[in-house]
């Protein structure tokens, strides 16, 4: 059996006397598309920012690729092969959409300072393969962050655009492992359907592996291999969507029991 | 909440062992050893603490409701301090005194304290408000250019030469000695102003704990647009805020003035530095941990002065400073800030 | 909806093309008039054309109303603070940290320069190296951009604010330092270190003042390219990006702890260049070149300038070295009167702008409102209006008969600054008409002030001009002059 790509085993966090992750372990294998779903508060933002090195776990172990991945700098895991987007959109709002996507780029290429300024023909020649990158990934959005686009800030993008950007921004760090922080947040049916797709496609056409926090349970149903539920920090399901679905402690943790007695 | 209350006990406790520590060697085993010297240092920190900690309350208090470190608050005492000096000019000094030192003394810190108030409410209403929503450097600049405005606006208004509060023989610096003529002198004017700033402390406290008021500017220090949100007008909140601290900071000021008679232009640079230790000593933020940090940073100086000399003792004030902020970055009272990503 | 927003002309339609986008460039900050075109054209020189532009600099002294002292006072002092606002521009502009003793970085290249290429002895001690310049400003250079990693290393732990007091407080103490007696006698305290040797390069020696400024002019636009290249490279791109967010930054694999210390030993060895350069100049090294004053104004130039832009680094240092050397003890008054009545007119158009009547009535009434309040108190108090004009040349008839000038204007002075102070402040509150009203008054006490306070202690005047201007640059426009506007993730 294959090691996974991203594994936790027992990891726990807790913020002063709140437990928000409990013991927990799960697994993502490489290509595979998983989704992470759970009430508000159920600590599936804290998840991914404890795999992307935001906070480091109390317990317990997260291995990328088979080595652990605790202790190392947000920008080091990057560079290992694992990106993400935001739930609140963070993008460079003042920088152009094409400089955002090349500013990511920054974890594998290598140009310093003093190569930069005496311009010499191995920078300029990165610089190029940099923009021409940037345009790739861009490119896979269709026409909306194409041609003239690129020069525009990325302040004047729509809603939708934004999200989109920031999906290519995160391809751009070559990472192999793609976070999604409710990707579909948002968005109308027709947009959410579109993600939907571009989510098929970015592990059919591209190759990458997907950890998806979502929502929509359109969404959900629509990509994934494989369901995790979590609610307080505790995996509370895991299995397929329909598996998942039906489990009656999900139920329970999104509508709560059902009234022992009706009111007379 | 068990958490922080532990991590400021262990802080609280850590002071005090060192605090013990110090006073062991500083008695027994210094070069000057004495109970005497010890206590006569120590007394004159408290006094001096008192003042920073007046001014360390109005760097806290406006942190902690806009997060920005008010770079002019220093300047605001030194003109607290100059009105102080108006007042005394004109109803003390050429015409010989028609009404009683008291009175006089009241009279220089109700002045100083409203001018000095209202002219951190233009500050904050000129200077600051305009960039509330501005990128963090903003207002730390503005306020780089305020403090300037006002330490170059009172050169030349005043010129750059000290002027004295005890030009006029009107105030007395007699005291009591504790312990025989050798013994530990305390200063009349010392009591009063360990008095007054404690009492301005209190009902600081008070304040803030149980008025309206000071409940809205809990509120609107934990999230400005919730409380908005809630009918609280973050506006007239935070304009109170500047002004009760730079009052408290006009009335240290004054008594800076009274104990130690010299001031001038750049006065309030150095205060201020000192008070912004103290209030990041202990805990930026924390009402508490202002006056302890005041305290403190005024023992510190004290001691420093005595046990080794005048000019390494701001050097050791600082130092402690960096020391804090490296490695008890919320200081010894304040929370530590988690942020959600 | 095409009636309302700007910029759409309502004929040229194309499909697939999103208008607002288009024209985002134009909507952005185009302001009306000819500043506005002239700055929408300089945007669109490419940035060759753009440092072309310096060229005719290098006629300057041959210019002949340019005198030696001129040169030396103006010319070089403008090129010294453009180089060192560029070393700034790179810690507040690219990276976004506030440094507050940044000029201590400029005092200790030039004590390092005085050191390697001087003599000095004190305490008994005598050092005695000449090294070639091309050495000792390396070394100096070097010895900055270390100190400025271990300054910038304390940035980790610490916010910005923190970090603000914090190089606040290490400026300090290099004044502190160098103002000390030290035992070594390597500072020399007060009296600094002179005996400094003028820039010897393999033996060629620059020692005019035209030397001095071309050799500058040279530092200038070396450091204004390789900052070009930089900004438009991918260490650039991460320090925008750093700017913009660090979290999502670091989370796009950029390292930006590490970026932000590069960032400040870059300024700082930037800074020290200019020192070496100025204690060669003014062959010495003396701490009061190194106060907070200076400080101010660096941060002034880039403040009006614009943060990021390079442009703006050399034109804020044009505007705010001019004004400070206009402004200073030493050089003559009517100078600085006359710019002091043409910014009082140009306050004045820029008030009232949106009205020719108002325009006019401002001005007609400031000129009546002065003649009848001097004519008032002429016959009321004598004493009122018996003062002497500081050196008025030949502006002294005008004024003596439209300001006030009492014989002993002492307190009265201070009064009417603080009412000026007032009556600014309501100014800015009120429109219209009211405006009017309180204008005339105001324009005459400010007159009042300046030619019975301001006048006689100019170089105290410019630093209270400099602090408001901080202010007032920040609320107004916080990108300065050739900043770009920022929007704010909200």
């Amino acid at each position: 059996m294959a090691t996974p790509l991203l594994e936790l085993k027992g990891v726990s966090l807790a913020f002063g006397g709140l437990q928000v992750i409990s013991n927990l372990d799960l697994h993502v294998n490489e290509h595979e598309i998983v989704s992470v779903i759970g009430p508000n508060g159920a600590g599936k933002t804290t998840l991914f920012n404890l795999v992307t090195g935001v906070y480091a776990p109390e317990e317990g172990d997260i291995l990328f690729e088979g080595e652990s991945i605790v202790g190392l700098p947000p920008n080091k895991i990057t560079r290992r092969g694992i990106a993400r987007t935001f739930q609140t959109l963070r993008l460079f709002l003042n920088m152009t959409v094409k400089e955002n996507v090349m500013a990511a780029e920054y974890g594998h290429t290598h140009a310093g300072i003093v190569r930069s300024v005496l311009r010499t023909p191995g920078m300029r020649r990165e610089e190029r393969e940099i923009a021409r990158v940037a345009e790739e990934k861009l490119s896979f959005f269709g026409q909306r962050l194409m041609g003239y686009r690129w020069d525009q800030p990325a302040y004047s993008l729509s809603y939708a655009n934004r999200r989109r950007l920031e999906i290519a921004r995160a391809m751009a760090t070559n990472a192999r492992l793609l976070l999604l922080d409710e990707p579909a947040a948002g968005m109308n049916p027709v947009e959410t359907h579109e993600i939907t797709e571009l989510i098929g496609k970015l592990r059919e056409e591209l190759g990458y592996t997907i950890f998806v926090i979502e929502h929509d349970m359109h969404l959900v149903e629509g990509i994934s291999d494989r369901v995790i539920a979590l609610d307080h920090g505790i995996k509370i399901a895991e299995g397929s969507f329909d598996e998942v679905a039906t489990d009656p402690s999900v139920v329970e943790a999104y509508l709560g029991l059902r009234a022992e007695k009706e009111a007379s | 909440m068990n958490d922080d209350l532990r991590q400021r006990l262990g802080n609280l406790g850590g002071l005090g062992v060192a605090l013990l520590v110090w006073t062991i060697y500083a008695v027994y085993f210094s070069p000057t050893q004495g109970w005497v010297f010890f206590f006569q240092l120590s007394v004159n920190g408290i006094i001096l603490g008192s003042v920073y900690a007046l001014i360390a309350l109005g760097y806290s208090m406006v942190y902690g409701i806009l997060k920005l470190l008010n770079f002019a608050h220093g300047d605001v005492y030194m003109i607290g301090a100059f009105i102080g000096f108006g007042v005394l000019t004109l109803l003390g000094g050429p015409l010989n005194p028609a009404i009683p030192v008291a009175l006089l003394v009241l009279c220089m810190f109700v002045v100083a304290m409203l001018g000095s108030g209202f002219l951190g409410l233009a500050i904050e209403r000129f200077a600051y408000r305009p960039l509330r929503d501005a990128p963090r450097i903003a207002p730390l600049i503005s306020a780089l250019g305020v403090a300037f405005f006002l330490e170059n606006s009172a050169l030349l208004l005043f010129g750059a030469q000290f002027r004295n509060y005890d030009g006029f023989d009107l105030i007395s610096y007699n005291g009591i000695h504790l312990g025989g003529d050798n013994g530990v002198f305390i200063q009349y004017l010392g009591v009063i102003v360990i008095v007054g700033a404690f009492l301005l402390m209190l009902a600081l406290l008070a304040l803030v704990h149980w008025t309206r008021l000071g409940k809205a500017m809990r509120a609107v220090s934990f999230d400005r647009e919730a409380a908005a949100m809630m009918g609280i007008d973050p506006d007239r909140v935070i304009a109170a805020t500047f002004f009760i601290g730079s009052a408290l900071a006009g009335a240290a000021g004054v008594m800076f003035g009274l104990l130690f008679s010299q001031i001038y232009h750049l006065m309030g640079f150095l205060a201020g530095l000192k008070g912004f230790t103290a209030a990041v000593v202990g805990g930026i933020g924390s009402i508490p941990g202002a006056m302890l940090g005041g305290l403190l940073v005024g023992l510190i100086e004290s001691w420093a002065r005595g046990y080794l000399n005048g000019n390494v003792s701001d050097l050791v004030v600082f130092g402690i400073l960096i020391g804090v902020m490296l490695v008890r970055p919320s200081g010894l009272l304040g929370t530590p800030a988690l942020k959600k990503v | 909806m095409s009636e309302n927003t700007p910029g759409i002309p309502e004929s040229s339609t194309q499909i697939g093309v999103d208008q607002w986008v288009e024209r985002s460039d134009e909507n952005i900050e185009r302001r009306r008039g000819l500043a506005g075109r002239i700055g929408h054209l300089w945007e669109l020189i490419p940035p060759a054309g753009k440092l072309a532009f310096l060229t005719p600099a290098i006629l300057v002294p041959f210019l002949p109303f340019v005198s030696e002292g001129n040169l030396f006072n103006y010319g070089l002092f403008i090129l010294i603070y453009a180089l060192l606002a560029l070393g700034l521009n790179v810690v507040v502009g690219f990276a976004g940290l506030l440094d507050l003793g940044y000029v201590a970085f400029f005092g200790f290249g030039a004590y390092a320069y005085a050191f390697l290429s001087g003599t000095h002895s004190n305490k008994g001690h005598t050092y005695s190296h000449h090294w070639d310049a091309q050495w000792s400003i390396l070394v100096a250079v070097v010895l900055c951009a270390v100190l400025g990693l271990f300054l910038g290393s304390s940035s980790r732990r610490l916010l910005g604010d923190y970090l603000a007091i914090v190089t606040l407080f290490f400026g300090q103490a290099f004044v502190v330092f160098t103002n000390a007696a030290d035992p070594y006698g390597i500072t020399n305290g007060s009296n600094g270190l002179a005996n400094v040797d003028p820039l010897t390069f393999f033996g060629f020696k620059i020692d005019t003042t035209r030397g001095y400024y071309w050799f500058m002019l040279g530092c200038v636009v070396v450091v204004l390219i390789v900052l070009y290249c930089i900004s438009e490279s991918r260490t650039g791109r991460a320090w925008k990006a750093s700017r913009e967010d660090p979290l999502a930054a670091e989370m796009m694999g950029m390292p930006v702890n590490r970026l932000k210390i590069m960032a400040f030993s870059l300024g700082a060895a930037i800074a020290g260049l200019a020192g070496s350069v100025f204690a060669a100049a003014q062959t010495g090294a003396f701490p009061q070149n190194f106060s907070t004053q200076v400080l101010i104004l660096i941060y002034a130039v880039v403040i009006l300038g614009g943060t990021g832009s390079l442009t703006g680094m050399i034109v804020g240092a044009i505007v705010i070295i001019a004004s400070n050397q206009v402004l200073d003890s030493t050089s003559p008054p009517n100078v600085a009167r006359v710019l002091f009545y043409l910014a009082l007119i140009a306050a004045v158009y820029f008030t009232m702008r949106g009205s020719w009547v108002r325009l006019v009535a401002a001005f007609a009434g400031t000129v009546v409102f002065g003649l009848v309040v001097h004519a008032i108190v002429d016959a009321v108090w004598s004493r009122g209006t018996a003062g002497q004009v500081t050196s008025g040349g030949f502006l002294t008839g005008l004024i003596r008969n439209w300001v006030l000038l009492p014989t002993n204007p002492g307190r009265l002075a201070v009064y009417g600054y603080l009412l000026m102070i007032v009556c600014i402040i309501a100014l800015v509150q009120l429109k219209g008409w009211w405006r009017l009203v309180v204008l005339v008054p105001t324009l005459y006490l400010t007159a009042f002030v300046w030619e019975n306070l301001l006048v006689q202690q100019p170089a105290v005047t410019r630093y209270v001009l400099f602090g408001a201007l901080l202010i007032a640059v920040m609320t107004i426009r916080p990108q300065g002059l050739f900043g770009t506007a920022k929007v704010e993730i909200g």
